[in-house]
C-alpha cells in the first residue's frame, strides 16, 4: 500500500521534492514551447488562410507532445542511470503495488488534455469551414455564428462572392474548368484573397485533391459532386497532387497551382479563353506508350491511361 | 472455477501420452500448444524476412526521385504485399504463436481448450503464405492496390481473368481471417474455462489479460472485414457492383467495413505487446507491476473503445463533418487507458533494481518509441492536422514507429525473455545487445525522416517523388538497410543458441509466474500436477509462494467415484 | 490492494482437490462456450451485410433495377412461418432427447429437416422466378447476397441435422453428452433469428 515514489518524510524533504519537481516541469515546459515554435519550420509555406490555423494547431500539439515525450523518457532515463542493480545485488526492489492518488492524477490529466486538444481542434475545424461531401446541399450558413472575429479576417466570410471552379480527376490527369469563361486548363490558376469554391469530380476511381502548401485535402468520389472551399493568400506556384491511391501511374498525377493577383488571374482567364483546345502532355500516357514499345516487358499489365485531356491552356 | 461438486463430473480417463518433442515434431500436425506456438513464431519470422526484403526493394526505389529501379506496377505490388505480409503473415501469426505458447502455461492449463482446432488454425498460415507468394507468378501480377484494396481501383482488373492478383489476395486474407477466428475462439475459451484452481481473473498475469482483450477484438471485428472481402470478391470476379459507382455502388461502404476491423486490428497487435511489457518490466526491475488491476482492466477498455474509432482513417474520404468530429473525440479517448499503462510501467521501473538484459533493453526501447508514435497518433486524430498529413509519409512514420518500433521490438523482447523457456537454452547476451542497438538506431534512422517528409507533403504509395524530398529519403533508405542488417545478429543468435547455447535452468531470470516453475522447456503436458494458485502475480519484494503445490510433483489421485451419465 | 492472506487452508485444500481431479473440466462445456462465441462472431458478418443493405437502400438514387416493381411477399411469408415453426419443432426434439426418448427425438428432428428443406426449395423457386440477377445493380447484389448467404446457413443446418439423425443410431452416441445436438439446435435458432431480421429488411421494408 505504501506508495511514495520518491523517498522523503520530513516536511523539509517534502518541500525540496516539490521544489525540484516544479523546476523540472518549468524547464520541460520551456523546452517544449521552444520545440513547438520550431515546428513551424517543418512545414511548407502558408499559402492559404486555412494553413495558418492548422499550423498553429500543429505547433500546439507538438508543444504538448514534446512535454509528454520528454517527461516520460526523462523519467525512464533517470531510472536507467540511477536505479541500476549492483552486480551481485540479488535482492528485490520495494514491494509497491500501486498508489491510488497517483493513478487518479494520471488518469485525470490525460482526460483534461484530451478535451483541450479536441476542443481546440474543433474550433479550428469550424473556422476552416471546409466542406465534406454531405454538406453539398446546405451551402455555407452554419459556420457563421461560431466564427470569432479574427476568423472573419483570415477566412473570407460568406457574403463575399466566390470563385467557382470544376476539378476533374481521371486516370491520370487533372483538368480544371472555369465554367463562367468556359476555359479548361491542366494548370490550376487561383486569385489571392478570394474564397474559392471547387466542385470535385472523378471520372473513374477515387482520387484525392491535395495541395500541401494549403494543408488541404479531400478525396474525390466518382459519381459524387463534392464541394470544397478555401482561400489562397500567398502568390506563388505550388503543387497539387493526387492523394488517394488511384492505380499504376498514381505518382504522376501532379499539377501546378498558380496563385496570382486577381488582376493577373483575370488576364490569364481572358487569354486562355481565346486559345483553341489542344491535347495536353500527359506523363502517364507518355510512359504507357513508351512501355508498349519496349520489346521486353518488365512490368505487369496495367489499366490504360485515359486520353490526354484536351484543354484551352497547358504548359 | 465451476462450483459444481467434483464428484458429479465424469472422470474422463486420460492417458498421459509421453511423446517426446523432437525437431520432426515441428513439421507435423502436432496438437501441443508449445509446438504450435513455436511453429507460428518460426513461420511468421520467415515471412517477416520476406516482407522485409520487399521493404528493401521499396527503399531501394525511393533512393532516387525518379521511378527507375523497378516498374511502377511492380512498385505498387511491392508496398501492397509488404503491408499484407507484415500484418497478416508476421504480426498476427507471431502474436498468435506467443499467446499459444504462453497462455496455457501462465494460467496453469495443460493445453488449449481445442488442441486440434489450434493445429488446424496454424496450418492455414502456410497456405495463406503460399497463396500470397503465388500471386507474383500470375499473368496479372500480384495485388497492387495497397493493403486496403480500396475499390474501384482494386476492382479494375486489366486482364479480366477470374484468377488475378486481387482475387487471390482477397482469398488469402479471408483464409487468414478464418485462421484468426479459430485461434480467437480457442484462446478466449481457454482463458475463461481452463484456468487452474485459484487462478482467478485478477490473478492472471497482465499478459493473459491483454491477449484476452485482443482476441475479443478479433471476434467482433474480423467478421466485418470478411463481409467486405466477400462483397469485394464478387465485384472483382462475377461483376456485381457493390462498390462500383458507375453502376450505383458505393465505394465508401467498403471503407467502413474495412476499417471497422482494420483499426481495431492495430490494437489486436499492440495489446499483447503491452502484455509483454507488463511481464518484462517487473522481472528486470524486481518490482511488482504498478497498479496491476487498473492495467489489466485498461486492456479491456482499449478493446472496447477500439471498436468506436475507425472513421479516423477516413477523415478525408466521403465523411461528413459531424462524423469527423465525433470520431476525433473517440479516437483521442484511447490515449487515456493507454496513458494509464504507460505511466504504470514508468512507475514500475522507478526505484527498482534494474538489469539491462536484452529483453529489458528491447522493452525499454519499444516503450520510448511507442510514446513517440502515440503522440503522432494523437496529432493524426486531430481532424485539421490529419486533413493535411493524411496519406503522406507522416502516417507511414507514425505506424512504423508502432509496428516496427513497438510491436516488432516488443516481440523481440518477448522472444529473448522466453527463449530459455521455449528452447531450454540461453541466448548469447552480447549478440542480443548488438541486435538491440542496431535495431534501435536503424528504426529511428529509417522512420524518423518520414515525419518531415510527410509534413512537407510527400505522399505515400508513390514510386517517384519531387526532388526536394531526396535528402530525407536517402537517410530513410540508409536506415532501412541498417535495419535489414540488424536482423542478422538476431538470426545468428537464435540459430547458434538453440543448437549450442548453455542449458537453461527452469527460471533463469528469477521471475515469478507459473511458466517459470516448470523445467525449460516444459514437458509435453506442462505440469505433473495442476498448480494451485494462492497469490497474486508479481510478488516481487515479498516471500509468499505463488502456488500451494509443486507442479512438478504428481499429486496422489483422489478416490473420485466414476460417474454415469 | 488485497493479498492472498485471506485464503483459508480449507480453500486451499479444496483447490488442491480440484487440481488433482482435473480433466473434469468438462470438455462439453468448453465446446458449447466456444460455439456460442462462434455464433456471436458469425452474427457480425450478417450485421455487416445488414448495415450495408440499410446504407444502400437509404442512399441509392435508383434502388430497384429497371422494370422491377418490388418483391412478392406472400410465398416468402409462408416460408418464414415454416422456418420459424421449425425452431419450435427442433426444441421438441431437444426435449425428447433429454428424456431419452429416441423415437420422438428422431421424429421431430426429421420434421425439422423437412421444414428446412421446404424453406430451401421455396427459396429456390422464388429465385428462379425473379426477373433480376446477382449483377443487377446494388439491389440485385444485396438481395442475392443476403438470401444466398442465409440459405447457405440453412443448408448447413439441415446437413448438421442429418448427421445428428444418423449418429443417433450409433449405440452409445450420447454417453458423453448432447453437445453435438445442442449445438445443431442452437445453430438452427440462430439461422431463424437472422431470417426474421432479413425478412423484415428485404420484404417488409420495401
Ligand atoms: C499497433 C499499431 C498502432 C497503434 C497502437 C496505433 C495507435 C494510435 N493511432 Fe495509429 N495507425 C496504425 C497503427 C497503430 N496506431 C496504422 C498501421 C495506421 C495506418 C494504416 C494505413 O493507413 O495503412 C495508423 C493510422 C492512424 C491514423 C490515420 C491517419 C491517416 O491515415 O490519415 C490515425 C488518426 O487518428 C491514428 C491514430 C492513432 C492513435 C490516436 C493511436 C493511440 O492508440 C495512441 C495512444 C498512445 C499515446 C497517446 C501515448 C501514451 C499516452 C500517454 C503518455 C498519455 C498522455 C497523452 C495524451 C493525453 C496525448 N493512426
Ligand atoms: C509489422 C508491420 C511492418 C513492418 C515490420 C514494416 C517494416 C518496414 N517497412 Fe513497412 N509498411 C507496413 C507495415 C510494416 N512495415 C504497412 C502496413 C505498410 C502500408 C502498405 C500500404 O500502403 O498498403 C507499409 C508501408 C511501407 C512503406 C511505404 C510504401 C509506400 O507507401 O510507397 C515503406 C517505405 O519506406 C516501408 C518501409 C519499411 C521498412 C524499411 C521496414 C523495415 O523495418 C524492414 C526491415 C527489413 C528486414 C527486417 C528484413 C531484412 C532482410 C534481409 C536483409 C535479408 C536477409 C534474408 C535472409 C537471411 C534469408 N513500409
Ligand atoms: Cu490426466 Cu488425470
Ligand atoms: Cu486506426
Amino acid at each position: 500500500m505504501s506508495g511514495e515514489l520518491t523517498g522523503g518524510s520530513t516536511p523539509q524533504k517534502q518541500y525540496r521534492k516539490w521544489l525540484i519537481l516544479t523546476t523540472i516541469a518549468i524547464v520541460l515546459a520551456v523546452v517544449s514551447i521552444g520545440i513547438g515554435k520550431l515546428s513551424y519550420s517543418w512545414l511548407p509555406p502558408q499559402a492559404a488562410a486555412e494553413s495558418i490555423l492548422i499550423d498553429d494547431l500543429f505547433s500546439f500539439l507538438v508543444t504538448l507532445g514534446a512535454f509528454i515525450f520528454l517527461g516520460v523518457t526523462g523519467t525512464l532515463t533517470y531510472s536507467v542511470i540511477f536505479h541500476r542493480a549492483a552486480k551481485y545485488d540479488m535482492s528485490d526492489g520495494p514491494h509497491i503495488e500501486g498508489n491510488v492518488m497517483l493513478e487518479v492524477i494520471w488518469t485525470a490529466i490525460p482526460i483534461l488534455l484530451v478535451f483541450w486538444i479536441a476542443g481546440y481542434s474543433y474550433q479550428v475545424y469550424q473556422k476552416m469551414a471546409i466542406k465534406g461531401p454531405m454538406e453539398v446541399v446546405h451551402l455555407h450558413h452554419i459556420q457563421m455564428g461560431m466564427q470569432p472575429a479574427y476568423a472573419a479576417e483570415s477566412i473570407a466570410s460568406m457574403g463575399e462572392p466566390t470563385e467557382d471552379i470544376e476539378v476533374i480527376g481521371k486516370q491520370w490527369a487533372w483538368v480544371f474548368r472555369y465554367p463562367e469563361q468556359n476555359v479548361t486548363s491542366t494548370e490550376l490558376h487561383l486569385p489571392t484573397n478570394k474564397r474559392i469554391r471547387l466542385a470535385l469530380k472523378s471520372e473513374d476511381v477515387l482520387h484525392g485533391f491535395y495541395i500541401p502548401a494549403f494543408r488541404l485535402k479531400q478525396d474525390i468520389i466518382p459519381g459524387e459532386n463534392i464541394n470544397f472551399e478555401f482561400t489562397p493568400i500567398r502568390e506563388g506556384t505550388y503543387q497539387l497532387t493526387d492523394s488517394q491511391f488511384s492505380g499504376t501511374y498514381f505518382a504522376t498525377m501532379i499539377a501546378d497551382v498558380v496563385v496570382e493577383s486577381p488582376k493577373n488571374y483575370q488576364e490569364w482567364l481572358a487569354n486562355a479563353a481565346t486559345q483553341t483546345p489542344t491535347a495536353a502532355p500527359n506523363q502517364a500516357a507518355a510512359e504507357y506508350a513508351e512501355e508498349q514499345h519496349e520489346t521486353i516487358k518488365l512490368g505487369w499489365p496495367t489499366v490504360k491511361p485515359a486520353q490526354p485531356p484536351v484543354v484551352n491552356y497547358h504548359k | 472455477m465451476s462450483s459444481t461438486p467434483l464428484e458429479n463430473k465424469p472422470a474422463v480417463s486420460h492417458s498421459h501420452a509421453e511423446t517426446v518433442t523432437t525437431w520432426k515434431t515441428y513439421f507435423s500436425f502436432s496438437t501441443d500448444h508449445k509446438v504450435i506456438g513455436i511453429q507460428y513464431l518460426v513461420t511468421s519470422f520467415f515471412f517477416f524476412l520476406i516482407g522485409g526484403i520487399f521493404a528493401m526493394i521499396i527503399r531501394g526505389e525511393l533512393m532516387t526521385p525518379e521511378s527507375d529501379l523497378i516498374e511502377r506496377t511492380f512498385y505498387n505490388g511491392m508496398f501492397t504485399m509488404h503491408g499484407t505480409v507484415m500484418l497478416f503473415l508476421w504480426t498476427f501469426p507471431a502474436l498468435a504463436g506467443m499467446a499459444n505458447y504462453l497462455v496455457p502455461l501462465m494460467i496453469g492449463a495443460r493445453d488449449m481448450a481445442f488442441p486440434r482446432l489450434n493445429a488446424a488454425a496454424f496450418w492455414m498460415i502456410p497456405v495463406v503464405g503460399v497463396l500470397t507468394m503465388a500471386s507474383f507468378f500470375l499473368p496479372s501480377g500480384s495485388a497492387q492496390s495497397g493493403w486496403w484494396s480500396y475499390p474501384p481501383a482494386s476492382t479494375q482488373v486489366p486482364l479480366g481473368f477470374w484468377i488475378n492478383g486481387q482475387s487471390v489476395w482477397i482469398l488469402a486474407v479471408a483464409i487468414s481471417g478464418v485462421s484468426s477466428i479459430m485461434g480467437a475462439l480457442n484462446i478466449v475459451t481457454t482463458i475463461v474455462k481452463m484456468r487452474a484452481p485459484g487462478m482467478t481473473y485478477f490473478r492472471m498475469p497482465a499478459y493473459v489479460w491483454t491477449v484476452w482483450a485482443a482476441q475479443i477484438i478479433q471476434l467482433f471485428g474480423l467478421p466485418a472485414l470478411t463481409a467486405g472481402a466477400v462483397m469485394l470478391l464478387f465485384d472483382v470476379t462475377v461483376g456485381t457492383s457493390f462498390f462500383d459507382p458507375a453502376d450505383g455502388g458505393n465505394p465508401i461502404i467498403f471503407q467502413h467495413l474495412f476499417w471497422f476491423y482494420s483499426h481495431p486490428a492495430v490494437y489486436v497487435i499492440i495489446l499483447p505487446i503491452f502484455g509483454i511489457f507488463s511481464e518484462i518490466f517487473p522481472v528486470y526491475s524486481r518490482k511488482p507491476l504498478f497498479g496491476y488491476k487498473v492495467v489489466a482492466i485498461s486492456s479491456m477498455i482499449i478493446a472496447g473503445v477500439s471498436g468506436l474509432v475507425w472513421v479516423h482513417h477516413m477523415y478525408a474520404s466521403g465523411t461528413p463533418g459531424w462524423m469527423r468530429l465525433i470520431f476525433m473525440l473517440s479516437t483521442m479517448c484511447v490515449s487515456v487507458p493507454t496513458g494509464i499503462k504507460v505511466f504504470a510501467w514508468v512507475a514500475t521501473i522507478w526505484g527498482g533494481k534494474l538489469r539491462l538484459n536484452t529483453p529489458m533493453l528491447f522493452a525499454l526501447g519499444a516503450l520510448v518509441l511507442f510514446v513517440f508514435a502515440g503522440i503522432t497518433g494523437i496529432m493524426l486524430s486531430s481532424v485539421p492536422v490529419d486533413i493535411h498529413v493524411n496519406n503522406t509519409y507522416f502516417v507511414v512514420g507514425h505506424f512504423h514507429y508502432v509496428l516496427y518500433g513497438t510491436v516488432t521490438m516488443g516481440l523481440y523482447a518477448g522472444i529473448y525473455h522466453w527463449f530459455p523457456k521455449m528452447t531450454g537454452r540461453m541466448y548469447y547476451e552480447g549478440l542480443g545487445q548488438l541486435h538491440f542497438w542496431l535495431t534501435f538506431i536503424g528504426t529511428n534512422l529509417n522512420f524518423l525522416p518520414m515525419h518531415p517528409l510527410g509534413l512537407n507533403g510527400m505522399l505515400r504509395r508513390v514510386a517517384s517523388y519531387d526532388p526536394e524530398f531526396t535528402f530525407w529519403n536517402v537517410v530513410a533508405s540508409l536506415g532501412a538497410f541498417l535495419l535489414g542488417m540488424s536482423t542478422l545478429p538476431f538470426i545468428l543468435n537464435m540459430v547458434s543458441s538453440w543448437s549450442h547455447g548453455k542449458p537453461a535452468p527452469a527460471n533463469p531470470w528469477r521471475a515469478i509466474g507459473l511458466e517459470w516453475l516448470v523445467p525449460s522447456p516444459p514437458p509435453v503436458e506442462n505440469f505433473e500436477s495442476i498448480p494451485v494458485v494462492i497469490s497474486e502475480p508479481y510478488g516481487y519484494g515479498k516471500t509468499e509462494p505463488l502456488t500451494a503445490n509443486d507442479p512438478n510433483v504428481k499429486l496422489p489421485h483422489p478416490a473420485s467415484k466414476p460417474v454415469e451419465h | 490492494m488485497t493479498t492472498n492472506s485471506s485464503l483459508t487452508s480449507e480453500q486451499i485444500e479444496e483447490y488442491l482437490h480440484e487440481a488433482v481431479s482435473e480433466h473434469v473440466h468438462d470438455e462439453e462445456a468448453n465446446s458449447m462456450f466456444g460455439f456460442v462465441i462462434f455464433l456471436l462472431s458469425e452474427s457480425v458478418i450478417f450485421i455487416s451485410f445488414f448495415a450495408a443493405y440499410i446504407a444502400y437502400k437509404t442512399t441509392a438514387v435508383n434502388w430497384l433495377p429497371p422494370g422491377v416493381e418490388g418483391l412478392e411477399v406472400r410465398e416468402p411469408a409462408i416460408n418464414t412461418v415454416i422456418l420459424v415453426s421449425s425452431s419450435f419443432v427442433i426444441y421438441f426434439a431437444e426435449l425428447a432427447l433429454k428424456r431419452h426418448n429416441l423415437t420422438f427425438f428422431r421424429l421431430f428432428l426429421a420434421a425439422t429437416m423437412a421444414m428446412g428443406s421446404y424453406f430451401l426449395a421455396g427459396q429456390a423457386i422464388e429465385w428462379s422466378a425473379l426477373e433480376f440477377g446477382f449483377t443487377s445493380g446494388v439491389y440485385g447484389g444485396m438481395f442475392y447476397l443476403l438470401t444466398g448467404f442465409h440459405g447457405l446457413h440453412v443448408l448447413t443446418g439441415v446437413l448438421l441435422q442429418g448427421i445428428m439423425l444418423g449418429r443417433s443410431f450409433i449405440p452409445g452416441n450420447y454417453d458423453k453428452g448432447h453437445f453435438g445436438f445442442e449445438a445443431t439446435s442452437l445453430f438452427w435458432h440462430f439461422v431463424d433469428v437472422i431470417w426474421i431480421v432479413l425478412f423484415i429488411l428485404i420484404y417488409i421494408w420495401q
